[in-house]
C-alpha cells in the first residue's frame, strides 16, 4: 500500500515511494535522514518534540501522514538557519541557557519561530500559553521563555 | 501507537469528488479532515480505515462567510482561523473561545470545526459551544441530498453524530443575531488548555430594556454527550446584566438539572461544583459582550 509522494523539505525535493501509514515524523527521519526532528512521546501527539513548519506553519510531524504533505512545503530545524548563521532564536537560547539535555529543543524552535511571526512583540504569558505544546521535562521553561522573550526583542 | 496499514489514500478537490471517494471505497473509508483526533484513533485502532479521504484540498469547505441564513463556517476551517474570525466577535464570540483554547497551537494550525463536531468526543470543546450559540450544521449525501440539522440533533453521545457515512458535512450554520446578542465559552481541565473535564457555554440576547430576552447554556464533558442545560435558561429570562444573585441561582439550577459523572478527573459534586462556577463566569461575560 504504498504511495508516491513530493515532499519540500528545506528546499530540497524529496520524491520516494512511502506505505500510506508512514507518519510524516519518519518520513523526515528515517528517508529523509534528517534527525533533528526528535519523537520523545511515541508518536502520541503531546510532547511537541517533533514540531516541524507545514507550508510555514508549526505542526506536529507525528499527527500527520506523509502522505498527506505531498506536494507541500516542510521546513525542520535542519532548516531554520539555512545560511549557517544562527536564527536569533539559537542565538538566545544559548545565550540564556534554555536547554538542558536538548531534547525538546527543535520542537520548541520550531515552534517558536512560528509564533513570533504571528505575534512579534509576546508578552510573558503570551509565550507561554504559545508553549502549552512543547514538553520540556529539565528546564522548568524559565529559561525557554526568557530566550522566546529575548528573541523577540532582536526580531527574530 | 502506530497506524495499521492503510490501503488507499485519496486527496480529492471538490466535495462530489470527496463524496464519489468516500461511496467507492465503502463502509471501510473515512473521511480525515485536520486529523488532530482521528490519527491518534487510528493509531489505537479505536477505528481500523482501509482508505483515507482527505479533505484538505476542497476549498469550498474553508472559510468564514455571510449568507442569507446568517453566518457560514466551512467544515474544513481550522482553529486557527476560528479563533481570531472577526465576524464572530460579540454574539458568536463562544466560538472564538473554545477555538484558542483546543489543545496547543500546533493542533489548532490544523484542527477544524467540521473534524471536531463529526467526531464528537466527550472532552471537546466545538460541540459544546455551537450547542450553546444554537448552531446548525448542513449536510450532503453522495446523492445530491442536502439536510440541516441542528446541533442537538446532531450531536449525539461522545462519538456519536446523526451523519450517515455516505454523508459529508459541509458548514456549520450560525443565525442571524439580534444587535444585543453575545457569548461565551470557558472550560476547566487538569493543566493550561488541557482537554475538558466540563465545558459551559452561554448566550444571552438582551432586549430593548437591557433585560434577557432569550439565553441558551450547553455544557460539555458529559457521558451522555454536549447537552443544553434548560432549566438555567428559563432563570436568565428577563434578568437584569447586573443582577448577580439571579445569575448565580441561573447557574446553579444549571448544575442542578445537569446528569453528570464520576470519573478519575472529577467526582459528580466537583463537576457540579464546576459546571455551576463556570456558568456563573461565561453568563457574565455574554452579558458584557451584549451590552
Amino acid at each position: 500500500m504504498n504511495r508516491t509522494v513530493s515532499i519540500t523539505i528545506n528546499g530540497e525535493v524529496y520524491e520516494e515511494s512511502v506505505p500510506i501509514r508512514m507518519l510524516l515524523v519518519d518520513f523526515i527521519r528515517d528517508v529523509c535522514g534528517l534527525t533533528g526532528t526528535h519523537v520523545a512521546c511515541t508518536y502520541e501527539g503531546v510532547c511537541g518534540a517533533c514540531t516541524v513548519h507545514l507550508d510555514g506553519e508549526a505542526v506536529k510531524a507525528c499527527l500527520m501522514l506523509a502522505v498527506q504533505a505531498d506536494e507541500h512545503s516542510v521546513t525542520t530545524i535542519e532548516g531554520l538557519a539555512p545560511d549557517g548563521d544562527l536564527h536569533p532564536l539559537q542565538k538566545s537560547f544559548n545565550d540564556h541557557h534554555a536547554l538542558q539535555c536538548g531534547f525538546c529543543t527543535a520542537g520548541i524552535l520550531m515552534n517558536a519561530a512560528e509564533f513570533l511571526k504571528v505575534n512579534r512583540n509576546p508578552t510573558e504569558a503570551e509565550i507561554r500559553a504559545a508553549l502549552v505544546g512543547n514538553l520540556c521535562r529539565c528546564t522548568g521553561y524559565a529559561h525557554i521563555v526568557d530566550a522566546i522573550k529575548d528573541a523577540a526583542g532582536r526580531n527574530a | 501507537m502506530y497506524p495499521a496499514v492503510i490501503e488507499s489514500y485519496v486527496a480529492p478537490k471538490t466535495v462530489q469528488e470527496a463524496l464519489n471517494a468516500l461511496a467507492a471505497h465503502g463502509d471501510d473509508a473515512h473521511f480525515i479532515a485536520g486529523g488532530q483526533s482521528l490519527m491518534q484513533a487510528i493509531k489505537s485502532r479505536l477505528v481500523s480505515p482501509k482508505c483515507l479521504v482527505d479533505l484538505q484540498h476542497v476549498a469550498e469547505l474553508k472559510g468564514v462567510w455571510s449568507d442569507d441564513g446568517g453566518l457560514r463556517i466551512g467544515a474544513m476551517t481550522r482553529y486557527r482561523e476560528i479563533a481570531t474570525a472577526v465576524p464572530l466577535a460579540g454574539a458568536y464570540e463562544a466560538l472564538r473561545d473554545a477555538a484558542s483554547h483546543v489543545g496547543d497551537r500546533q493542533v489548532r494550525n490544523r484542527g477544524t470545526i467540521g473534524g471536531s463536531l463529526c467526531w464528537n468526543y466527550l472532552a471537546a470543546c466545538t460541540p459544546a459551544a455551537c450547542i450553546g450559540i444554537g448552531a446548525s450544521v448542513e449536510l450532503l449525501d453522495s446523492k445530491g441530498k442536502r439536510r440541516t440539522l441542528s446541533a442537538e440533533e446532531f450531536l449525539r453521545g461522545p462519538l456519536e453524530t446523526a451523519r450517515q457515512h455516505d454523508e459529508i458535512l459541509l458548514s456549520v450554520l450560525l443565525p442571524r443575531a439580534a444587535v444585543k446578542t453575545g457569548s461565551a465559552y470557558k472550560k476547566w481541565g487538569l493543566v493550561t488548555d488541557a482537554l475538558p473535564v466540563v465545558g459551559v457555554c452561554a448566550l444571552v440576547e438582551l432586549a430593548e430594556d437591557g433585560r434577557c430576552r432569550r439565553a441558551r447554556l450547553a455544557v460539555g464533558g458529559l457521558a451522555s454527550g454536549p447537552r443544553r442545560a434548560t432549566a438555567g435558561e428559563e432563570r436568565l429570562a428577563g434578568l437584569k446584566p447586573s443582577d448577580a444573585e439571579g445569575i448565580g441561582a441561573a447557574a446553579d439550577a444549571a448544575a442542578a438539572a445537569t446528569d453528570v459523572q464520576s470519573d478519575m478527573w472529577a467526582d459528580q459534586n466537583y463537576r457540579k461544583t464546576l459546571i455551576a462556577a463556570l456558568a456563573r463566569e461565561v453568563i457574565a461575560t455574554a452579558f458584557a459582550r451584549a451590552g
